[in-house]
């Protein structure tokens, strides 16, 4: 009976002392369970009990702000955009990890966009590139037809999409929130701006009416004109869509390898010329009302260390900002992916960075242009009120 | 009677303190807050200048252009088309219905687009005017209409969503004429057919007028429901394209919560709650009249 009594108070103790750390994330479905296992893999190593919380970045947003004024936070470890770590990190509602997170060991300016100065706010996990416009090999070998090699290339071919019959239109123009259409509208501007201009407008350098923006934007209007964009439609939905033939060409982040039914039939190319590429790596942060602040700054250490990233990006989609991850890890197309960004310039995402409410203009804005193409000097007017003053 | 009065007290307090705590002091707190700037300092009206001049609440161009014509503007269409319509249709269908077999059974349908949450509602109305799965282009599409993302483009986004929220909305105007119906003394209707009055003329000289407390409730109800509308906005456009579908409240919600200005978002919400009062204050009152 007294053994009994003993083990039982030992099992309630251990019980009580369990420390259950929560992480947030926006993967849900295929992608978080991919994600699954790298926290599992992390219970093992250090028996530290984690619970994946799923929201949307959008919808942290609001919770966050209202949770850090009651100084509160749902999760130990949260997965957010950058412009908001940086902005919730100089309000002091965020955890530095400069000595948990040796910078050296990314890409470089991987983490510039959650720096303050010397003060590093967030982790960089692993991350997905936009490369440019994704294709069947199937349905270009089909249709005989060859990715392009210059701007001229890329209209004919987008002409010679157009005339086979029952395609809805050349390229497939993903929706629901926005965000597809700011990643296509990035690659243009990166490839006629040249990759400083993104920068510049994250910085609030360059006016959105300043003739290399124009540039960018005129080349685009030029196409949606004829008609070589779809309607907006809600993103994975058009996914299935292009992959059942209804678009050739669809505009999307290197996570698609991992949503299309043959990742090995994917090609990708990006716009000829286009000297720079859009990473966007997934950001997390440690609140500073987390209840185990170590614990919380181990898993991201693991994470987003070489051990955590490798495990992911082995399973598809994924693509790692720490240096050092054998390309061999990678499954075969996301390999191709890892190697585009080895020869440019890699760019951090545009609204993602600036955020706040340039972020949803930017969105809707688009919107706007997608089925409006004439009113681009409303569009960038609009662009300009929301955008960052230098 | 001193201690009755005593014990009255002693039971409203804590009724009077969640009113203060949850209702009066955010209320002040909004509106001290619509007079100061970020860093704390009073401004007197300057916020509400800078809001009302935005193009995001009303866009002078627009009119020249088409949509947007500003969150305001788009609120006071929603008015004078979703109101009008309900109403209309909610009186016809509870008129049409009152005889009829199954007639409850249909109303009952026609009220489930209450009891379905805006939120759901908002993305069923993406549904029905989405290009490819939309219902609404599979009917016009009979009669040869180019088939179109309604909600996509900024000339039908805001008639998409006013008609989306007339099928949900009509419900409750049938639902409550439907009751008032009942309540109209079936002599009145017999001694109008003896002396031989048309139905038109029973309908505009009865039933119309002793419709009217019910009418005011639902225009009230109706009213306020339009001001505040922000949940099918939100999740079918997001008021876009560039704006064209939003609405004062969606506009407060992106001020306080992307742009984080507390100020630009108090001061819609002081603009909502003053045309709220100003739409429903005399109504009310109107009714009360009605009453005694």
């Amino acid at each position: 009976m007294k053994r009994l009594l003993i083990v039982s108070i030992l099992l309630f103790a251990v019980i009580l002392s369990a420390k259950t750390l929560t992480v947030i994330g926006p993967w849900a479905g295929p992608e978080m369970e991919k994600f699954m296992p790298v926290l599992q893999e992390f219970e093992k190593q250090t028996g530290i009990k984690i619970e994946y919380k799923i929201y949307r970045a959008e919808d942290l947003a609001n919770l966050l702000p209202a949770q850090f004024a009651a100084k509160k936070a749902p999760g130990d470890v949260i997965f957010m955009w950058a412009s908001f770590i940086r902005e919730y990190g100089q309000r002091g509602h965020i955890l530095p990890l400069n000595g948990v997170i040796d910078e050296s060991k990314y890409l470089p300016g991987a983490l510039d966009a959650v720096k303050v100065g010397n003060q590093l706010y967030g982790a960089a996990y692993t991350g997905k590139v936009k490369p440019g416009f994704w294709y069947r090999k199937s349905f270009f070998e089909k249709y005989n037809l060859t990715p392009p090699r210059t701007w001229d290339e890329f209209v004919e071919l987008l002409e010679k999409i157009k005339r086979i019959p029952n395609i809805k239109a050349p390229i497939a123009s993903g929706d629901g929130v926005g965000w597809p259409l700011s990643d296509v509208t990035e690659h243009f501007l990166i490839t006629f701006g040249g990759p400083e201009l993104q920068l510049d407008l994250i910085e609030g350098k360059v006016r959105w009416d300043s003739n290399l923006v124009m540039k960018g934007m005129s080349r685009l209007v030029t196409l949606l004109k004829n008609k070589y964009f779809g309607e907006p439609t809600e993103w994975t939905l058009v996914l299935k869509q292009w992959w059942n033939g209804d678009y050739a060409l669809y505009f999307m982040g290197s996570w698609i390898t991992g949503m299309v039914d043959d990742p090995n039939d994917l090609g990708v190319f990006a716009l000829p010329g286009a000297a720079g590429v859009v990473f966007g790596a997934d950001y997390a942060f440690v609140p500073k009302y987390t209840q185990y602040p170590e614990e919380a700054k181990k898993l991201i250490a693991w994470l987003c260390g070489p051990e955590g990233q490798a495990m992911q990006v082995k399973q598809g989609g994924h693509i790692a900002t720490a240096v050092g991850i054998d390309l061999s890890v990678y499954p075969p197309v996301d390999r191709e992916v890892a190697k585009i960004v080895q020869g440019v310039t890699v760019l951090p995402d545009l609204d993602d960075s600036i955020g706040g409410e340039f972020q949803p203009a930017f969105w809707d804005q688009l919107k706007l242009l997608w089925v409006a193409p004439d009113r681009l000097s409303e569009v960038i007017k609009a662009l300009q009120e929301k955008a960052p003053k230098k | 009677m001193k201690a009755r009065t005593k014990y009255v007290a002693f039971f409203l307090l804590p009724a009077f303190t969640l009113i203060a705590v949850f209702v009066v002091y955010p209320v002040a707190r909004t509106v001290t807050l619509s007079f100061f700037n970020e860093s704390g300092k009073f401004v007197g009206f300057a916020n509400y200048v800078r809001v009302l001049s935005s193009r995001e609440i009303i866009n002078v161009e627009g009119f020249r252009r088409g949509f947007p014509l500003g969150a305001l503007v788009h609120n006071l269409l929603w008015i004078a088309i979703h109101l009008p319509v309900t109403l209309s249709l909610g009186l016809l269908l509870a008129v049409l219905l009152k005889n009829v077999r199954g007639g409850s059974i249909i109303k009952s349908i026609i009220f489930l687009g209450m009891v379905m949450p805006m939120i759901v509602g908002g993305v069923m109305i993406n549904f029905i005017f989405d290009r490819n799965l939309g219902i609404f282009n599979a009917f016009i599409k009979l009669f040869g209409v180019q088939p179109k993302t309604w909600t996509a483009h900024p000339d039908t986004a805001l008639l998409s969503l006013i008609s989306g929220s007339v099928w949900l909305w009509t419900g409750f105007s049938t639902v409550l004429y439907s009751a008032g119906l009942e309540t109209i003394p079936k002599d009145l209707y017999e001694a109008a057919q003896l002396d031989g009055a048309s139905p038109f003329k029973i309908f505009t000289k009865i039933t119309v007028p002793m419709l009217r407390p019910i009418t005011i409730v639902v225009i009230t109800m109706t009213l306020l429901w339009e001001l505040k509308v922000f949940d099918i906005v939100y999740v079918a456009t997001m008021g876009g394209p560039g704006g064209a579908s939003n609405v004062l409240a969606l506009q407060m919600y992106l001020y306080a919560f992307r742009a984080m200005d507390f100020n630009r978002s108090a001061v819609v919400a002081v603009l909502m709650t003053v045309s709220t009062l100003l739409v429903s204050l005399p109504l009310l009152r109107t009714l009360k009249e009605d009453q005694t």
